[in-house]
């Protein structure tokens, strides 16, 4: 069964078209993330499943039922709000019961829901406290419990953790994670952070300019994405896009690099850049398919080694990220750290292409669908 | 040793800074008291002493007999009946004006704020251009249309006429210190369910006590202090103290007793200064509570 699905909405203010025609459905227990950067019209579309905002054109379905003209309360969904939302003047427990109190629920009802909500979140402590009186963490705890208690049929998160410090975010992260799969909810998660994204999704939708760009799952957008943008959006650091020739070798295309030697590295569909001999494309290789040589990798398929030199150098603890060009572009690789790399000197890097992705460097879209 | 000599200085200097400041201080304050010392000590005076003492000089002793003839007996034109019933109206007049007019203001700042609709910035600019419409302007057209609405010279007529430029005030003070209210609260709350007034009620309302306290001194002062609509507007029966004080000033017998007139005029000015005193602190509060994200 469809829990949400959303047909063909479109949004504009005046003449400004802030959602182009969005077409998403997901099933009942999904997790699906709107990524993308501010301005692509990702809390538009929140607000347009919330019923906050009208859409101009299309049709929103909740539980197969169409509810493009009801009003927020009537939808069956709850929301957790980026600056939380909690209401100053009342306590957690009144918080928590008042979607309940609206709703008619009687008070021995509130009270039995109250205290499952407070255990299931661990904020039992805290239900004669107002607002004011608790940390971040506390009160997005106490926002999701709010939208817990009602038992809807969809919760949305609009950044619910970008008000969070660094290390507190990750705990509520994991935290929203293992709530997701205790209850079996159905989230639509709106966030920036394609972090976020890539742990939490059980499917992402990546959005630009009123568009999806992509829809599928973290690893599909990892591995395949559909364009430039979403390629370069998600991955951190980022993936490293090469401008390279295509040459002929043997009746093969290949791709020409050129970093302390011209090489000529093996691309894995080697037929969808037949048609592009002599031009360049843009190749795109995540920075761990750049790593020091590795025995075991020797002779593969699609490795190759070249010397390149080294510019700068950043230690991450498990990595050590080295900074080098090729073909004139920057170029960020993987290694381990205990591989000595001084800057300005050339060592030898092993390229991984069996992961590679070609883009047309004019459109940004896929050559090698 | 020499950083200690320099703070020794420095402090000589700043003790000599500080009595400077305080000098200041204390003329500014004397010469905004000195007028109503004047008015104290003159009330406690009797009508003789008013007549050969200086202003300054102080009563032989305390006469409360001016206090009492401006209360209950002293005439205003015909009637002798002291500023007592004036008073009263002007509470009968103050009350349900200030609390309509905040309510209405308290509502229109929740809309505009919180409730946007297309063209909601300009009806606020339309609202808000009535701050700046002078008194005297709408004298006539309002006299008319009490006259139409069947409430000239009366209460509720004088009720009307506050209220209605009470309005603007008081949405532009409810306006901006809902801007600084998230919107986000009214989502979730609409999502909760709640509707237009459970949600300002419930929720904004408990939250507006600082902007409630300086609207509502703002109006009880502009209100009570009001002597041009009162005299224009109030009947025989419904004149407001300020009005009540006019008349009872300019209606002498013989010689004029500066004692009784300035006993009225301190009875007339005490709801004010004891809402100042009293409520003073929350209106410093109040008007920089909104600045600051609460």
């Amino acid at each position: 069964m469809a829990s949400l699905t959303i047909d063909n909405v479109k949004k504009s203010y005046g003449k400004t078209e802030i959602l182009k025609g969005i077409n998403i459905s997901i099933e009942t227990g999904e997790f699906l993330i709107l990524v993308g950067p501010s301005g692509c019209g990702k809390s538009t579309l929140m607000n347009s499943i919330a019923g906050l905002e009208d859409i101009t054109e299309g049709r929103i379905l909740i539980a197969d039922k169409d509810v493009t003209y009801t009003s927020p309360k009537d939808r069956d969904i709850a929301m957790v709000f980026q600056s939380y939302a909690l209401y100053p003047n009342m306590t957690v427990e009144q918080n928590i019961s008042f979607g309940l109190e609206m709703r008619k629920v009687p008070k021995a009802e509130r009270d039995v829901e109250i205290q499952r909500v407070a255990e299931l979140l661990q904020i039992s402590h805290l239900l004669d406290r107002k607002p004011a009186q608790l940390s971040g963490g506390q009160r997005q705890r106490v926002a999701m419990g709010r939208a817990l208690a009602r038992r809807p049929q969809l919760y949305l998160f609009d950044e619910p953790l970008s008000n969070l410090d660094a290390k507190l975010r990750v705990e509520m992260r994991t935290e929203i994670k293992k709530l997701h799969k205790k209850l079996g909810t159905t989230i639509v998660y709106v966030t920036h952070d394609q972090i976020e994204a890539m742990t939490l999704a059980d499917r992402i939708a990546v959005m630009k300019d009123g568009e999806v760009q992509q829809l599928g799952t973290p690893q599909e957008i990892y591995d395949n994405p559909a364009n430039l943008f979403v390629a370069g959006f998600m991955g951190s650091p980022a993936m490293n896009f090469i401008p390279a020739k295509v040459i002929d070798q043997n009746g093969t295309p290949v791709l020409e690099l050129e970093a302390n030697t011209t090489t000529a590295i093996p691309f894995p569909r080697p037929e969808s850049l037949k048609n592009h001999i002599g031009k360049t494309v843009l190749l795109g290789l995540r920075p761990e398919m750049i790593t020091e040589p590795q025995p075991h990798k020797e002779g593969q398929a699609f490795v190759t080694t070249t010397g390149v030199e080294v510019e700068v150098t950043e230690p991450m603890g498990a990595d050590t990220m080295i900074l080098t060009r090729i073909n004139g572009a920057e170029i960020n690789c993987r290694s381990n750290p205990s591989y000595l790399a001084e800057p300005g000197s050339v060592i030898n890097m092993m390229f991984d292409t069996s992961k590679a992705v070609v883009f047309d460097p004019k459109t940004g879209e896929r050559l090698d669908f | 040793m020499k950083n200690n000599a320099i703070a020794r200085k420095t402090s000589g200097v700043e003790k000599v800074l500080r009595l400077a400041l305080y000098a200041v201080l204390l003329i500014m304050a004397f010469f905004y008291l000195m007028p109503l010392v004047i008015m104290l000590i003159t009330s406690l005076k009797d009508a003789e002493e008013v007549r050969n003492g200086t202003l300054l000089s102080l009563p032989s002793y305390l006469h409360f007999d001016s206090w009492t003839k401006a209360w209950s007996g002293a005439c205003t034109g015909s009637t002798c009946t002291g500023i007592s019933p004036y008073f009263i109206n002007s509470f009968k007049i103050v009350i349900p004006a200030v609390a309509i007019s905040t309510l209405l203001g308290a509502i229109n700042g929740y809309v505009i704020s919180l409730w946007k609709f297309r063209g909601s910035d300009l009806f606020f600019a339309a609202l808000l251009l009535g701050c700046f419409i002078p008194f005297q302007v709408v004298l006539l057209p309002m006299a008319q249309t009490l006259g139409w609405l069947g409430i000239a010279s009366s209460t509720t007529g004088l009720v009307f006429v506050h209220v209605v430029y009470g309005v603007a005030f008081t949405t532009l003070f409810f306006r901006n210190f809902y801007q600084s209210i998230p919107g986000e609260l009214v989502k979730a709350a609409r999502l909760d369910g709640a509707g237009f007034f459970t949600i300002f009620y419930r929720i904004i309302l408990p939250v507006s006590t600082p902007i409630i306290v300086v609207t509502v001194i703002w109006q009880f002062t502009q209100i009570w202090n009001d002597f041009l609509f009162g005299v224009a507007f109030s009947g025989f029966d419904s004149q407001p103290v300020t009005v009540a004080l006019n008349n009872l000033v300019n209606t002498s017998f013989g010689g004029k007793e500066y004692n009784v007139d300035m006993a009225a005029a301190i009875i007339a000015a005490l709801p004010t200064i004891i809402v100042y005193v009293f409520a003073g602190k929350y209106f410093v509060r109040g008007l920089t509570a909104g600045a600051v994200k609460g």
